[in-house]
């Protein structure tokens, strides 16, 4: 099979399992409707509607490990193809990935010393 | 034809996930009761909250079952069985595991409930904790194998399993990998007890029944993956290789399932600071361990 055929194969599995979830939906769907009950549709909020908005700006205290994931996922890109013709490359291949990681692991050691490893 | 064989190995693998679940958790073994439960849900009304994101909410489920048989379809059972032997494999597990988090902050961002937010957001957390030892552990196994595609993974594995070969990656991967599909310790999406069903608070009805199938699906994708890349697939003495396959993928299920019923839920705070200051450094070791012994093998064997 070409890349082409894979991907069109995989495609085509997404629309299939999309079209498992259609069908579920048929099925309920054939027992009858929701009955429109006041009161019913509020979220799960301890038994009265929420006091705040829920989709107002929230402070992700976890920013100072998202900027790191950043860097180490860009990274990751550059070491599969590295990883594949690693044993072709041998050593020449080894110190040159470890320059890199090494600098990536300094910035995630530098990192931590400053704070960044934790809650902001 | 392999495609439908494959599927049904899917599903066949979420209904007795399905019912070791109910087992563990409940203490009560009834193998009747995926199929029982299913049914029930798809007869009782599926509500959509008052002001709901409705492309979201709707998404969220479909997208998580997607990913999960995406996932899967790269994995093989047996030589010929899998669906698609692409070229870019192992990679492409990582890709199609990605939308977990969208599918799980869709699904919690949708409803407009706050205990829904709170679970959506900290799963998005938790994928920038488990995301680096998933990718970082499979390019070890790709060293090994010089390849992406999973079924040269699995045949780089016919002497030596990569869980004896590369232990640390192993022990890293298995327990990203239980992070990936949510199960207790790392069940901060869902969090039981505390954010009363977090994502899938808001779900009812068929909704529910198809976020609890993907999550069961996800389960075996994730104890699939784990197979492939440390456990040696399809090889293994007398049985048939597809056999292999399903019966390791079956047992690690069951260890991913039964043992986070002894450890106490993880905060985010620990989970994303252990993953970091403990399981990165160890993966990239790993890639550093397993690099060496390449080297010195290839070498050692030139000499000869």
């Amino acid at each position: 099979m070409s890349a082409l055929q894979q991907y069109a194969l995989l495609l085509g599995l997404a629309v299939g399992t999309i079209g498992l979830a259609v069908s579920l939906y048929g099925i309920s769907r054939t027992f009858g409707k929701p009955r429109q009950e006041e009161g019913k549709d509020v979220p799960a909020t301890a038994g009265r509607p929420s006091r705040d908005p829920v989709w107002a700006r929230y402070h992700i205290r976890y920013y100072g490990y998202a900027l790191l994931f950043l860097a180490f996922d860009m990274e990751m890109a550059y070491m599969y193809p590295w990883a594949v013709v690693y044993r072709e490359l041998g050593l020449v291949a080894l110190l040159d990935m470890g320059v890199f990681l090494a600098i990536l692991f300094l910035g995630l050691l530098y990192g931590w010393s400053q704070g960044a490893l934790g809650r902001q | 034809m392999t495609t439908v064989l494959i599927i049904l190995a899917l599903l066949v693998g979420a209904y007795l996930v399905a019912v070791l679940e109910g087992w563990v958790s409940t203490g009560r073994f009834r193998p009747a009761a995926p199929v029982l439960s299913g049914v029930a849900l798809l007869g009782r009304e599926s509500l959509v909250p008052r002001k709901p994101d409705r492309i979201f909410f709707e998404v969220g489920p479909v997208l998580l079952l997607v990913s999960a048989v995406l996932a899967a379809a790269v994995l093989p059972l047996s030589p010929g069985l899998i669906i698609t032997d692409l070229a870019t494999g192992a990679l492409f597990v990582n890709a199609a595991l990605a939308y977990v988090m969208v599918a799980l902050l869709m699904a919690g961002w949708g409803p407009d409930g706050a205990y829904a937010m709170v679970g959506g957001f900290r799963f998005l957390g938790q994928l920038v904790g488990y995301s680096m030892p998933i990718v970082m552990t499979i390019v070890g196994v790709a060293m090994r194998a010089e390849s992406l595609v999973t079924t040269q993974i699995v045949e780089s594995q016919a002497t030596l399993p990569n869980a004896v070969y590369q232990p640390v990656g192993f022990v890293v991967f298995f327990v990203a990998a239980m992070s990936v599909c949510f199960l207790p310790p790392f069940d901060l999406p869902t969090a039981p007890g505390e954010l009363a069903g977090g994502v899938t608070a808001e779900y009812t009805g068929w909704r529910l029944a198809v976020m609890r199938l993907a999550r069961a699906v996800l389960v075996v994708t994730l104890a699939a993956s784990v197979t492939v890349f440390y456990l040696g697939g399809w090889n293994g003495p007398v049985l048939p290789p597809w056999a292999w396959t399903a019966a390791k993928t079956l047992a690690v299920a069951a260890v991913m399932l039964v043992a986070g019923r002894h450890v106490p839920r993880l905060r985010e705070e620990h989970l994303l600071a252990w993953y970091w200051k403990i399981a990165i450094p160890l993966a990239l070791l790993n890639i550093l361990y397993v690099g060496i012994v390449l080297i010195a093998g290839s070498s050692s064997s030139m000499s000869m």
